[in-house]
């Protein structure tokens, strides 16, 4: 029996599921012309090569007023660049407060650590928004979690994988603040009128109708409540 | 009562204190003295320019300025003009600019440098055990496994990487922010016990201890270790002050 409850249920899972997926919609665009451009190059790209192109496809989007795409670019894999063994094309919106102390922020490019023998590099092919994709070949969402490497702040980072030759030659994605996903989503679960709570593949709470259910918590049990996938998000709705 | 009139007028004022001036120079000073006195800048080595250093703290050139100013008053950074020119590192052994650092400081000063930085790990480890999954963990763990216990310099990085992951693991984003900044601060500093050998192992231990905390759920045992394995490092501190002070009366 299709009843209003199922139908305000579906249109919720729907709302979710079109704010990851056009955010996804705009890196596979961005990935379509990185990826093009590797193969015109027949896969020998320098570092400032990669910076421009990306530098191009992502700064018109991060000035865009209210958007929800805070950072964005591409990594490279370790020892794809020509001159660059590491390397980060990532940008950051006028919205990301990362790093700047009193003054004002506006678009610009993150300073990453590239050097192996500094204190402050990380190899980010460790990091969940790397490995993931990596290891799955498809798209990804990373967190909630507090990303210190380019928010300083809670953060989704919705990632892909770039490919040359069948081969993962790098990740392109977006970072989104959860503060501002917990704004657009909060409506759409309430809609459904009961109890609900999304949250990730790794039960961790992205947003919940009980406001003493934090974000960033696990629900280790979620008792006798359905839950649901989130399109083919790997978020998880649980209802009732 | 008046006490609490007066702490009223206090908490008052310290809304209207006036941001960046003096205040925001010493912070910049400070931070390079210790970098400088604790070996992390090394002499001969060129500072930034003022503009670059400005951009890099986030404060105005004329801050930057004023902070590298007191530098070359106190002798530990000289300014060459013409085509090499800027800004470089003056510094004498390692060994006295640490003995210098430690007897700058009072007691009181280090004690409640442990209890601060304490009131932020503590919490985070307890939060993170609360709020880590198996993944989180066993990241966690290989940060631990990765710092060399034979190396100083393998072993505070590893410190720091430990404590900042911890922070995340508790979800805060102020969490963080806050024990990064406590790094810059106090890090170099407060971690100087692992030039001990026997200290590397006893900080992996309490690393570990922490790590079986967080896995086991226990938000409280998270903690207790936190704060014992802080207050070890601030207690080495203290000793070496004291026998500084004893060799030099």
């Amino acid at each position: 029996m299709t009843t209003t409850a199922d139908l305000a249920l579906q249109k919720c899972l729907d709302a979710i599921a079109t704010t990851f997926d056009s955010v996804f919609a705009e890196i596979e665009g961005w990935r379509a012309v990185i990826e093009q451009r590797i193969a015109d190059a027949a896969g020998m790209l320098r570092a400032a090569e990669l910076d421009a192109l990306v530098e191009n496809l992502v700064v018109a989007e991060l000035a865009a007023p209210g958007a929800l795409i805070i950072g964005a670019g591409a990594v490279a894999a370790p020892g794809f660049l020509d001159d660059a063994p590491w390397h980060l094309a990532w940008w950051l919106g006028h919205a990301n407060t990362f790093g700047l102390g009193s003054a004002d922020p506006s678009v610009r490019r993150l300073e990453a650590e590239e050097d192996p023998a500094s204190d402050s590099f990380r190899d980010y092919t460790a990091l969940e928004w790397w490995r993931v994709p990596a290891e799955t070949g498809t798209r990804h969402i990373t967190g909630p979690y507090v990303d210190y490497l380019c928010t300083d702040d809670y953060t989704l980072t919705l990632t892909m994988p770039v490919r040359f030759e069948h081969r993962l030659v790098g990740v392109v994605g977006a970072d989104l603040y959860v503060n501002d996903v917990e704004r657009a989503l909060l409506p759409p679960v309430r809609s459904i009128g009961g109890s609900a709570t999304l949250m990730n593949a790794s039960r961790r709470v992205l947003v919940s109708t009980d406001p003493h259910r934090p974000t960033g918590s696990l629900l280790r049990d979620a008792g006798d409540s359905h839950v649901l996938p989130v399109g083919a998000s790997s978020l998880l709705l649980v209802v009732g | 009562m008046p006490q609490s009139i007066r702490s009223t007028t206090a908490a008052r004022a310290a809304v209207f204190a006036p941001l960046g001036g003096a205040g925001r120079a010493e912070l910049v000073a400070q931070r390079l003295t210790d970098a400088i006195e604790l070996g992390l800048l090394s002499s001969g080595e060129r500072l930034p320019s003022e503009a670059e250093m400005a951009r890099q703290f986030g404060v105005a050139i004329v801050t930057a300025r004023e902070a590298l100013e007191a530098l070359r008053e106190a002798g530990l950074v000289e300014t060459k003009r013409g085509r090499d020119g800027g800004s470089y590192v003056l510094a004498g052994s390692p060994e006295s600019r640490i003995t210098r650092r430690v007897a700058s400081l009072s007691r009181v000063e280090l004690r409640d440098m442990g209890v601060y930085y304490t009131a932020i790990a503590a919490m985070s480890a307890e939060l993170a055990a609360d709020r880590a999954t198996d993944d989180d963990i066993a990241h966690l763990r290989a940060t631990v496994d990765a710092a060399d216990v034979d190396s100083q310099q393998s072993m505070r990085r590893g410190e720091g990487t430990f404590r900042l992951e911890v922070a995340a693991l508790a979800q805060s984003a102020r969490l963080v922010r806050e024990e990064l900044r406590l790094q810059a601060e106090f890090a170099p500093l407060l971690w100087l016990c692992l030039r001990d050998g026997e200290y590397r192992v006893a900080s992996r231990a309490a690393h570990l201890d922490v790590v079986a905390a967080i896995e086991a759920v226990d938000g409280e045992a998270a903690r207790r270790a936190t704060t014992a394995h802080i207050g070890q490092a601030i207690e080495w501190l203290l000793d070496t002050k004291a026998d500084l002070e004893r060799t030099a009366t």
